[in-house]
């Protein structure tokens, strides 16, 4: 397999395993914590999922391309 | 194992056992399965494993060995970007191209400059990655072409602002109008239809507003994204789609949960929109004019010249003019190119290109300079130096150079904003999650308002609350200003000092500069003319003869001899226009002086050892002799046989060039300390020192040992800078924290040094410090600005104060917050063009100078007895 498509699959399926255990995360949080609506709870698992994903792409593209390049 | 063939140029190699060398050196690289050096092509074959060996590896492991591998070169225009991390996302699609080595981009300038290693990389390559992380790049063209094509790039940029600004304003204003509806005067809302404040009109409205104009927004950072980059882009993008998303689900659905028709924001969206947009619109207005100096310089090279082939004259383009052709300028006329007068007489003004304000006289023998306006005669010269050999295209080029080139300061204020990005967003979840499970059920209070705005949140939910502070940080978080402070300030500075004739090779050297503790200037040719002068003329006898009448015989005594002292000597007279005939005999006394027969009598001119050996009595002179030979100051004997004694004395010397004392003086009161260093005896040296006001002095030092000395005062924790003329400082120069090459010419491709001085004038040198010294200054209140705005700005929209005051920042007021901080720090950079450096701003600080200066005739021309 090509280096660059390595990489790219391997930074996503990390990337993504982070961002939806954030979101899990803050989900069952809000499930088990308070009174929150569905869409109060669904919503801002939303929307940890998407700051997350913004957050976990590049640094982890960025270190699974050092380590599959050293 | 997947291996790769690849071809390095390798420099350097001379024999066989350099090949076997970098045969060996690559072979032992973990990764690298064969390496085969042709020395005739000066090429390396290598099969590599690219995932165990680089080609950075392999240049470094060449590099160990004192080899280079060859690279070339390519500047790319890039578009589309707008923020320091933009310029860490180009950098960082490039440098990860095999075969490029570096990469630097300058935001302000749009461009990015790229080493890499030809055969391995092109130039489209490059151009294909910058397009694959969301941005544009195309080949930067040289000259006239390039400047036209870059002011039209950024023409078609703020003309697109420019719509997007015109058709967002009325539609935003009407949003606002009809958000704030029910706040409007009883008299206003007469001429208002209710109908605006209805919810489904406002998201009607908002719609073309985000998708319009908002659009590219959502675009870049989504070319972006696909590539694991996040830059300024992305922060709008999610402000923008959530304040619209929520205003859309509330209106639609007001029971959804999201704080009903209460928190429907539609203006928010339309006006984050419109401020972004009016930012980016006034970003690319000034923008362009912090590089003003440069597009000025690039505005000098003439479209055509007259060049006459074949005898007869004929209008051609400027670039098409060779080397070897004779052109004719006309009154009023630039010069196209470079070259040497053949024919003709004027003045030319050169100061748009020297900084020399008065016009220089040109005759037959003469070199002009292409791009400087001839004043008042015609004449014809032969073109020597044209297209990008020309000392314009040299001078725009190394402007260029230096404004692309990065300050230590601007790469650690880039590699802030490139990593602030992420931050943001990590702060950004933690700002919801706190007000998601904590804050809002402690601190909410329904009477919430938005800062600068009568509107309350009303029944805005907890999620629409953490959401609203959460966006609220991502708006107010760009780092848009911190990418611009530096940048923008070091174009302005660079080229306001190539208005002066003052040409910095890089960023470095100007924050270099601008904390500059002591500077050594080299002595002859640098603080003095490097020629003797005449200085003193004294006589003495009785009747003591004019000191005139004895500088008369002497100099018709030396006017045939080619020594310098009796040059100087022959010069001094005609200065005073004193008739200068040939002797009617003349005899070199080797290592002693001259004998002569002048108008019918014996003229003796010499030494003190001559006049001893010709039995002639000193003592009427000595103590004189003494004196000046204690200034540092050659002196020489005129005997006047039969008289027993001396008649007269000379004295030469080196003297200080004009504006010498003026300049030192100036970098004293700046509180430099200036020192000065010379292969001359200690008493020459001392002499000169005192007479420009240099206290430390650096006498007896060879060449090559100037270095070692520069390098003594570093050792001392001093940022030292070296002032020479280049011809034998080079490695001083190098040495020093700034070399300061002076009055080189418009030459100024093959100068050493970091800063190049084109005038023969010392005062550039304060002029250079001052100049780097306000660039710096701007640099720091820039950076201040920006930071001051988001570290007052974070805490701010994370509702850091929202217990106290019950009052949040609104996405839209967040922006406007983001646009002023942008554009105040560009117009803070704008306040250097109107820069003006001490000595140019106070002629009268000039007149006061004037005694100090070495006159062109003798300082002295007295009869001793009368003293």
């Amino acid at each position: 397999m090509e280096i660059g498509r390595k990489i790219a699959i391997t930074s996503a399926a990390i990337y993504t395993a982070i961002s939806l255990t954030a979101s899990v995360l803050f989900l069952g949080a809000a499930t088990l914590t308070g009174q929150y609506t569905a869409v109060a709870r669904i919503g801002g698992a939303v929307w940890i999922l998407l700051l997350s994903f913004i957050v976990t792409m590049p640094l982890v593209t960025s270190a699974v391309k050092k380590r599959m390049k050293a | 194992m997947t291996t790769k063939q690849i071809t390095l140029p390798i420099a350097g190699m001379t024999c066989a056992s350099c090949v076997s060398h970098v045969e060996g050196a690559l072979k032992n690289l973990s990764g690298v399965a064969e390496a085969v050096v042709n020395l005739g092509a000066g090429k390396a074959s290598i099969e590599f494993d690219p995932a165990r060996a680089s080609i950075a590896q392999m240049s470094a492991a060449v590099a160990d060995l004192g080899y280079k591998v060859a690279t070339a070169q390519a500047t790319l225009n890039v578009s589309g970007m707008t923020c320091a991390s933009c310029v860490a996302h180009v950098e960082g699609a490039l440098k990860e191209l095999d075969g490029v080595t570096n990469a630097v981009v300058a935001l302000a300038l749009n461009t990015a400059k790229i080493e890499y290693i030809r055969g391995l990389v092109t130039v489209a390559q490059m151009k294909r990655a910058v397009h694959d992380a969301g941005y544009e790049a195309a080949e930067r063209d040289a000259g006239v072409s390039a400047i036209d094509r870059e002011r039209e790039a950024r023409q078609r940029e703020i003309r697109r602002q420019g719509l997007y600004l015109a058709f967002a304003t009325p539609i935003a204003l009407v949003v606002m109008i009809g958000t704030f509806y029910d706040f409007l005067p009883q008299a206003a809302r007469q001429f208002i239809p209710e109908l605006l404040a209805e919810k489904w009109l406002l998201g009607v409205l908002t719609t073309p507003i985000v998708f319009g104009p908002g659009r590219q927004f959502f675009v870049n950072s989504f070319r972006g994204l696909r590539h694991g980059v996040t830059d300024m882009n992305l922060l709008y993008a999610t402000g923008i789609g959530a304040a619209y998303f929520i205003a859309v689900i509330n209106t639609l659905w007001p029971d959804a949960g999201f704080g009903g028709e209460g928190a429907t924001f539609f203006e928010s969206a339309a006006l984050l929109t419109w401020f972004i947009v009016l930012g980016r619109f006034l970003e690319a207005l000034t923008r362009g004019r912090t590089s003003e100096a440069i597009r000025k310089l690039m505005s000098l090279q003439p479209k055509t010249a007259r060049v006459i082939r074949g005898g007869a004259e004929s209008e051609i383009p400027a670039d098409e003019v060779l080397a070897g052709d004779m052109v004719q300028v006309r009154p009023g006329e630039r010069v196209p190119v470079d070259g040497v007068v053949e024919q003709g007489y004027s003045a030319v003004d050169e100061s748009m290109l020297t900084g020399e304000s008065l016009p220089v006289e040109k005759k037959a023998g003469d070199s002009v300079i292409g791009g400087t306006m001839n004043k008042t005669g015609a004449f014809r010269f032969l073109a020597t130096k044209v297209g990008a050999d020309t000392a314009l295209a040299q001078i725009v080029r190394l402007v260029e150079d230096a404004q692309a080139s990065k300050a230590p300061i601007q790469k650690l204020a880039d590699w802030v904003a490139g990593h602030f990005i992420l931050g943001v967003h990590a702060l950004a979840i933690l700002v919801f999650v706190f007000w998601f499970f904590v804050g809002y059920e402690k601190f909410f209070d329904p009477d919430t308002r938005f800062l600068l705005s009568p509107f309350t949140l009303g029944e805005i939910g907890v999620f629409g609350f953490a959401l609203l502070l959460s966006v609220t940080v991502l708006i107010i978080s760009c780092p848009c200003a911190v990418g611009l402070a530096t940048p923008s300030a070091m174009m302005a500075g660079t080229g306001k000092a190539a208005e002066h004739g003052v040409l910095f090779k890089s960023a470095e050297a100007i924050e270099n500069a601008s904390k500059l503790q002591t500077i050594v200037f080299d002595k002859t040719g640098t603080l003095t003319k490097g020629e003797p002068s005449l200085t003193d003329v004294l006589s003495a006898g009785e009747p003591a003869p004019a000191a005139a009448e004895i500088l008369r015989l002497a100099a018709v005594a030396e006017k045939n001899s080619e020594h310098p002292l009796g040059e100087a000597i022959v010069r001094g007279a005609q200065a005073l226009r004193l008739q200068v005939r040939d002797a009617e005999s003349f005899d070199s006394i080797p290592g002693l002086g001259v004998e002569a027969r002048v108008d019918g009598r014996g003229v003796l001119l010499g030494n003190r050892k001559l006049m001893q050996a010709r039995g002639i009595e000193l003592a009427p002179l000595l103590a004189q002799a003494e004196a000046l030979e204690r200034d540092g100051k050659t002196v020489m004997f005129v005997a006047l046989p039969p008289q027993a004694a001396v008649s007269g004395l000379i004295a030469v010397a080196d003297t200080l060039k004009d504006y010498s004392v003026e300049a030192i003086r100036r970098l004293q009161e700046l509180g430099i300390e200036t020192a000065m260093i010379t292969g001359d005896n200690r008493r020459t040296a001392e002499a000169i020192a005192r007479q420009v006001g240099i206290g430390r002095v650096l006498a007896e030092v060879l060449p090559q040992d100037k270095a070692a000395e520069v390098a003594k005062l570093q050792t001392l924790g001093k940022k030292v800078a070296m002032v020479g003329d280049g011809v034998n400082d080079a490695p001083a120069l190098a040495r020093s924290d700034v070399g300061m090459a002076i009055g080189s010419g418009t030459d100024v491709a093959k100068e050493t040094g970091h800063i190049i001085l084109i005038k023969d004038d010392l005062r550039d040198v304060v002029v250079a410090i001052e100049v780097a010294k306000a660039t710096m200054r701007k640099v720091k209140e820039n950076l201040f600005w920006a930071f001051i705005y988001n570290t007052l700005g974070i805490p701010l929209g994370a509702g850091l104060f929202y217990p106290l005051f019950a009052v949040v920042i609104s996405p839209e007021l967040a922006a406007a917050l983001m646009a002023v901080s942008s554009v105040t720090v560009t117009l803070n950079t704008l306040l250097l063009r109107g820069f003006v450096p001490s000595l140019k701003r106070k002629p009268a600080h000039v007149a006061a100078a004037a005694p100090a200066y070495a006159p062109p005739v003798p300082a002295r021309v007295s009869v001793a007895g009368s003293e």
